[in-house]
């Protein structure tokens, strides 16, 4: 179980060192065995956020526990695999290389076979003589994923693990988390597809501007999602009739209406855009 | 412990694959083969000449490799991003520097041993400066192991080189194993002290700066190390004895006395690893010297890696 309590990042920027909050006050529990999606616009933070569980980034303020050990002890990472947002990889080495040395630093010990699952799950055996700089974007994260589920963690976070993927690849990574899912793995990924949201998630996290503005199960959410969206549609058709000259294409709500097929993703876009502001 | 083994040798195969360091081993390697060359210039003392430009040659490219290789070494992990995926495992982030710092180290002893092996064969060739091997002589053994088991040996070889080498050529064998004067073998091991030294310094200072302004600042360091104890000597008041007394004749500025003896006291001095003209002429280095000397740069060595190592845990890696 991941716990953040009050956790607060800033960066100090400039020649002053002028603080820039990227995660305000963020409190939230990671449950076990259960798929959280964290969502969020560009610079939201959940980069920031992710960094600072796996121990990368030191929170300012606040803690951050898993499995009871602090986040920038060590053995808070013994049973964790971690996907970066856009994985990369030292020059000159074979892609088996690679995974085998960072097999070499868990804990447990790895044997060949382990190693060759990861790569076959991750969709990258095929390539694992290849030097990974000649990877593309796409092999490059799958490499990264066989690495950060190498020796079966219990936990595994994973920070957009569907960006700059095929839409066959896309298809085959939700696959994997769907696996991992039936595994009772607890996982964390962030996005912002919102497409991605539903299919996977049990719980859903919601991050505008540093802050926590939602962190509720999928059923909750989705019932929330059907009452608003029904009163907006109501709204907009409310306003076709006593406005009668605006068009629907002109209307705002009737445009996200008609962008977004589910109200889950109407009601989440929506509230995102009304926190930007902040 | 296992942890940093491998990430000691999964470093030291990243450095030996990459092009700078093939770079510099090629280059240095081009100029000892030079070298000759470069002796057939003069009419006398051809060996020294050589002597003199190989070591050089040696010392600057193993230098340049801790210069830049050492400043980044992690700043460029962090920069391409590549340690993301190694400091999230369950390892801690001292053991991570360490294993970088001892895998560039173990690329720095292994450059220096293939630019001394050719060196080597270059003097084997020419048939200048080596010193029979007395112990071996006659064997048909390797030169190489027989280079690995010279430290102990060279030392009674070289005092009484001269009537010996008389005696071996009285009774030539045709196997007779050279080997390099001891002074050259210690030079050899001072290079590496010193480029580990250089490289220590570089990765501090990428820690906190930019990896050019690291790569310049370990320049300076390296710079002011190899002349503060002249600059230190020159400041120094000229005392005469007049009349029985001790009488200051000249005496620099006195601010610029302070600044120089600071700076020679807070660098460290690189100039005692540079034991060419020693190597030059043969002379004998006593085991004292080269213990202290060998004491005082693994000293700020371990020094600097622990300062680096409390930076690194401490910064936010993003
Ligand atoms: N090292 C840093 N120094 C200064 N500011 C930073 C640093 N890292 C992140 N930030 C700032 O923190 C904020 C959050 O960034 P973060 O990368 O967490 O966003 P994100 O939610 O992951 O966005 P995206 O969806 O684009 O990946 C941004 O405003 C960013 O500029
Ligand atoms: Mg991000």
């Amino acid at each position: 179980m991941i716990k953040l309590k009050n956790t607060t990042k800033y960066f100090r920027v400039g020649f002053f060192g002028i603080k820039k909050y990227a995660v305000y006050d963020l409190s939230l529990t990671i449950e076990e065995g259960k798929v959280t999606g964290f969502f969020g616009p560009n610079g939201a933070g959940k980069s920031t956020t992710i960094k600072m569980i796996v121990g990368l980034i030191h929170p300012s303020n606040g803690i951050i526990k898993i499995n009871g050990y602090d986040s920038t002890d060590y053995r808070a990472r013994l049973n964790l695999g971690y996907l970066p947002e856009n994985p990369s990889f030292p020059r000159g080495l074979k892609g088996i290389e690679i995974i085998n040395y960072y097999s070499k630093l868990l804990n447990k010990k790895i044997n060949k076979n382990e190693i060759y699952d990861a790569l076959k799950l991750a969709g990258i055996f095929y390539a694992k003589d290849i030097h990974a700089h000649k990877y593309s974007k796409g092999m490059t994260q799958r490499l990264a994923l066989a690495i950060s589920i190498l020796g079966d963690p219990e936990i595994l976070i994973f920070d957009e693990p569907l960006s700059g993927l095929d839409p066959i690849g896309r298809k085959e990574f939700k696959d994997i988390i769907f696996k991992l899912k039936e595994r009772k793995k607890t996982i964390f990924f962030s996005s912002h597809v919102l497409a991605d949201s539903k299919e996977l998630c049990d719980k859903i996290a919601i991050l505008t501007g540093g802050r926590l503005i939602k962190n509720e199960g999928i059923a909750a959410i989705e019932k929330e999602a059907e009452g608003y969206t029904e009163a907006k549609l109501n709204l907009s058709k409310n306003r076709e009739r006593t406005q009668g000259t605006a068009k629907p294409e002109q209307d705002k709500d009737y445009l996200l209406i008609a962008e977004y097929s589910t109200p889950l993703e109407i009601y989440l876009y929506d509230l995102m855009r009304k926190n930007k502001k902040n | 412990m296992k942890k940093i083994l491998y990430s000691t040798m999964y470093s030291f195969k990243e450095i030996k694959n990459s092009k700078i360091f093939y770079s510099f081993l090629i280059f240095a390697l081009i100029l000892i083969s030079g070298s000759y060359f470069v002796s057939q210039t003069s009419f006398i003392s051809q060996g020294r000449i050589m002597v003199d430009f190989s070591i050089f040659a040696i010392t600057i490219f193993n230098i340049f490799i801790g210069i830049f290789i050492g400043s980044s070494i992690i700043y460029d992990d962090i920069e391409k991003k590549s340690i993301f995926l190694s400091i999230t495992r369950p390892v801690k982030r001292t053991e991570y520097l360490i294993g970088r710092f001892l895998g560039l180290t173990v690329a720095i002893i292994f450059s220096t041993i293939i630019m001394m092996l050719i060196f080597y064969f270059v003097l084997l060739i020419m048939h200048k400066y080596i010193v029979p091997f007395k112990p071996f002589a006659g064997q048909s053994k390797p030169a190489v192991t027989h280079l690995k088991s010279i430290h102990g040996n060279s030392v009674k070889e070289s005092k009484n080189a001269p009537n010996k080498s008389i005696i071996q050529k009285t009774k030539a064998k045709p196997f007779t194993v050279y080997s390099l004067p001891q002074p050259l073998i210690i030079q050899a091991l001072f290079i590496i002290i010193e480029s580990v030294f250089i490289a220590a310094v570089a990765l501090l200072f990428s820690l906190i700066t930019s990896k050019a302004l690291a790569s310049i600042f370990t320049v300076l360091v390296f710079f002011i190390g190899n002349v503060s104890s002249k600059m230190n000597d020159l400041v120094r008041p000229v005392k005469k004895i007049i009349g029985g007394k001790i009488v200051i004749v000249h005496q620099a500025n006195h601010l610029l006395t302070n600044i120089v003896h600071i700076i020679y006291t807070v660098l460290p001095n690189f100039s005692i690893f540079n034991i060419s003209s020693e190597a030059a002429y043969k002379i004998f280095i006593s085991a004292g010297t080269v213990f202290y000397r060998i004491v005082y740069g693994l000293s700020y060595m371990v020094l600097l890696v622990i300062i680096s190592s409390l930076i690194f845990a401490r910064k936010d890696i993003s």
